[in-house]
């Protein structure tokens, strides 16, 4: 709930107090936050008691488990948006 | 670029935690993970209330709104079943283990309680590699199918973790349907693993 409100209170500085020339300052602040948020989650795994062990032993497991679900869900939102949200401009280049 | 500045993250990240490398700024950053990701929303927040006429857009699709959560749902659930008939374990197993969605932290600590320690582990690592991945699969799936799409790797981490990367890639009409998927796909995952463990 505190992160929508926090994301609330963005979108009404975004709409009301923002001028065009820091756009490129937030997208940097995002990437440098996500960037930190990777490494923390890096920091985690590395301190978790067997990490090393576990994916040796369920990794091509777990790999299974990330892919064959990734990919359907893939191909059923891409399906089920071709046919019922007609959204222009939904394929594009790298901004 | 983005890509391989996420690897290295990962990678140094690993690296310290693995080696036990102590310093202020990484016990900084470890500590204070929920105030990062409390910037990360307020930024994204003003990338979205930058857009004009963007929540008008939004209305026009009614409850098409829902078919990205649904069709990842049923995409993930579906998936879950088919790696139990290829390890050969118990259909409601896969289909818990694959409703984490990407939420690995919930899906791995609720599935170990419901399901053992090593479906714990299965839980937590496949919905961790599905967030990882979605970094590199988001780009890929923006320039070869189309923006609605680059949402479905993600799936309840598209409301945070991966939104960035969704910002970068597509427009911010998706980023928008981004965030409501992933609400709606956090509402389904802790459901869906206890429903899955009671059938």
């Amino acid at each position: 709930m505190k992160i929508f409100i926090i994301m609330g209170i963005g979108i009404l500085i975004g709409r009301f107090l923002m001028i065009g020339k820091l756009k490129k300052w937030n997208e940097r602040l995002a990437m440098l936050c996500t960037l930190l948020l990777i490494f923390s989650m890096g920091v985690m795994l590395g301190q978790k008691e067997n990490f090393i062990s576990e994916l040796s032993s369920l990794g091509l497991k777990s790999f299974l488990f990330f892919l064959i679900p990734t990919v359907v869900s893939i191909i059923f939102v891409y399906i089920l948006t071709r046919r019922f949200i007609d959204k222009k401009d939904t394929k594009g280049n790298d901004k | 670029m983005i890509v391989i500045l996420t690897f290295f993250a990962l990678v140094f990240g690993l690296f310290c935690g693995l080696s036990g490398t102590e310093s202020e700024i990484i016990r900084f950053i470890s500590k204070n993970s929920d105030m990062i990701l409390y910037i990360l929303m307020f930024s994204v927040g003003i990338s979205i209330g930058m857009h004009n006429g963007i929540l008008k857009k939004i209305r026009q699709y009614h409850l098409k709104i829902l078919i990205i959560p649904l069709g990842i749902t049923a995409g993930s659930i579906l998936g879950g079943l088919l790696c139990s008939l290829i390890l050969k374990l118990p259909l409601n197993q896969g289909a818990a283990v694959a409703s984490g969605m990407g939420w690995y932290s919930l899906a791995g600590v609720t599935i170990s309680r419901l399901g053992g320690a090593e479906l714990g582990s299965i839980a937590f690592m496949s919905n961790l590699m599905r967030e990882f991945f979605s970094f590199f699969l988001i780009p890929i799936i923006a320039a070869k199918l189309n923006y609605c799409t680059c949402i479905a790797p993600a799936a309840a981490t598209s409301e945070d973790t991966t939104l960035p990367v969704l910002l970068k890639y597509t427009d911010e009409e998706t980023v928008v349907l981004s965030v409501l998927n992933g609400m709606l796909c956090s509402f389904f995952v802790p459901i869906l693993i206890t429903f899955f463990f009671h059938i």
